[in-house]
């Protein structure tokens, strides 16, 4: 499926849930499909930590729902945090996997073993048990919803397997803002839904 | 003479856990490094600290600053050997974002540490924080445990990463 397809997919099914995406492709793809400037982390360039975030956030604020997404370009670098994820097995925490088979962000260049890899066998691998895979928006818009809704323990891990950006989508607009900008506008979010103090100052 | 040593190094791990909680931080991402596997085993088995061994200390950097964005107080604890490979992860995340981060190591390859295998580390684990502006305190003594508490502050104020260093003598004992 078309990469931005399937985000458009997934932002009309999103409802609460909050979103980390990762460098280049899946920042510029979300953003295209949400413009959200609050309830997105944009976690630019961060070579695989994207999980790690969203964990991080899962594990802190477990009212509330977590959307991680990371390129397999991303996920060659660090598969081992499957196993940290599997141990944790955060319930609010789901994790997209966005398979295009190269490495996005730096101009489709070459991914170490694309045609075999299977993602889906790995986490398995690792002793994931909410492990999904979609590679087409009608299957996402039909069996999505039942993986989104369903009261299950542990994390979800969802392979979305779509076509790399063609030139002129790699030119889309990357998310405009500087770091403390989006720290502050994310985190002030993460406040108002969760009556937390993230920025608290305080002079003792 | 061996219970004794083991003894005065829980007693070590023990003031490091109450520093921590004490300050705040409910989570621990860790790897080890052989001079502080007391502390983390202190840490797992304390119930008011959430442990979570990582599979590379990235990943411990990418928690724990998730963690600040959702108001849990945090700590990554590894070796210096660690530290050195973190440094993308600090600069891309901590000070992209300005994002805090309380980093605890071990200050290896300085005098009274005898593997050679940490003499790298000696030469420019140092130097690499310096590079990166990244402040940190030496904590030689039991009595300097209290600087974990001031540097976890320091970091929720300048909004930066920072790390403790511990000495072999403080986890150990001079040899």
């Amino acid at each position: 499926m078309k990469y931005l397809d399937c985000f458009r997919a997934l932002a009309r099914q999103r409802t609460d849930e909050i979103v980390v995406a990762s460098a280049g492709n899946s920042c510029q793809a979300w953003w295209a499909a949400t413009r959200d400037s609050v309830g997105s982390f944009y976690l630019d360039a961060s070579m695989s930590l994207s999980s790690m975030f969203a964990s991080g956030l899962a594990l802190a604020r477990p009212e509330l729902k977590f959307w991680a997404f990371m390129g397999d370009g991303a996920f060659a670098m660090n598969p081992g945090m499957l196993m940290v994820e599997r141990q944790m097995n955060l319930p609010n925490l789901t994790h997209f996997l966005v398979s295009n088979r190269v490495y996005g962000a730096t101009s489709n260049a070459g991914l170490p073993n694309f045609k075999d890899n299977d993602y889906a066998a790995i986490a398995r691998g690792m002793g994931l048990e909410r492990v999904f895979a979609f590679s087409d928006v009608a299957a996402l818009n039909r069996d999505f919803p039942a993986v989104k809704s369903a009261n299950a323990p542990g994390h979800a891990f969802v392979v979305l397997e779509v076509e790399q950006y063609s030139d002129d989508e790699q030119k889309m607009e990357q998310p405009p803002f500087d770091g403390p900008e989006l720290k502050f506008r994310f985190g002030r979010h993460v406040e108002s839904r969760a009556g937390c103090d993230v920025f608290g100052y305080r002079i003792e | 003479m061996r219970t004794d040593v083991t003894d005065k190094n829980s007693d070590t791990a023990k003031r490091i856990a109450d520093e921590l909680a004490a300050c705040g931080v409910k989570l621990v991402a860790s790897l080890p490094d052989n001079w502080v596997m007391d502390v983390i085993n202190t840490i797992e088995q304390d119930k008011r600290f959430v442990h979570v061994p990582v599979n590379r200390e990235e990943s411990a950097i990418g928690l724990c600053s998730g963690a600040y964005m959702g108001a849990l107080g945090s700590a990554a604890l590894m070796g210096a050997s660690g530290f050195m490979t973190v440094v993308y992860a600090i600069t891309k995340i901590n000070y992209t974002y300005e994002i805090p981060l309380f980093l605890m190591a071990t200050l290896r390859g300085a005098v009274g540490d005898h593997h050679k295998h940490h003499v790298s580390n000696g030469l420019y684990l140092l130097p690499v924080l310096d590079a990166i502006n990244m402040p940190y305190k030496i904590i030689d003594k039991p009595d300097d445990i209290g600087l974990i508490s001031r540097c976890y502050k320091h970091t929720r104020t300048y909004a930066r990463p920072m790390a403790v260093l511990f000495t072999r003598d403080l986890l150990r004992g001079a040899h």
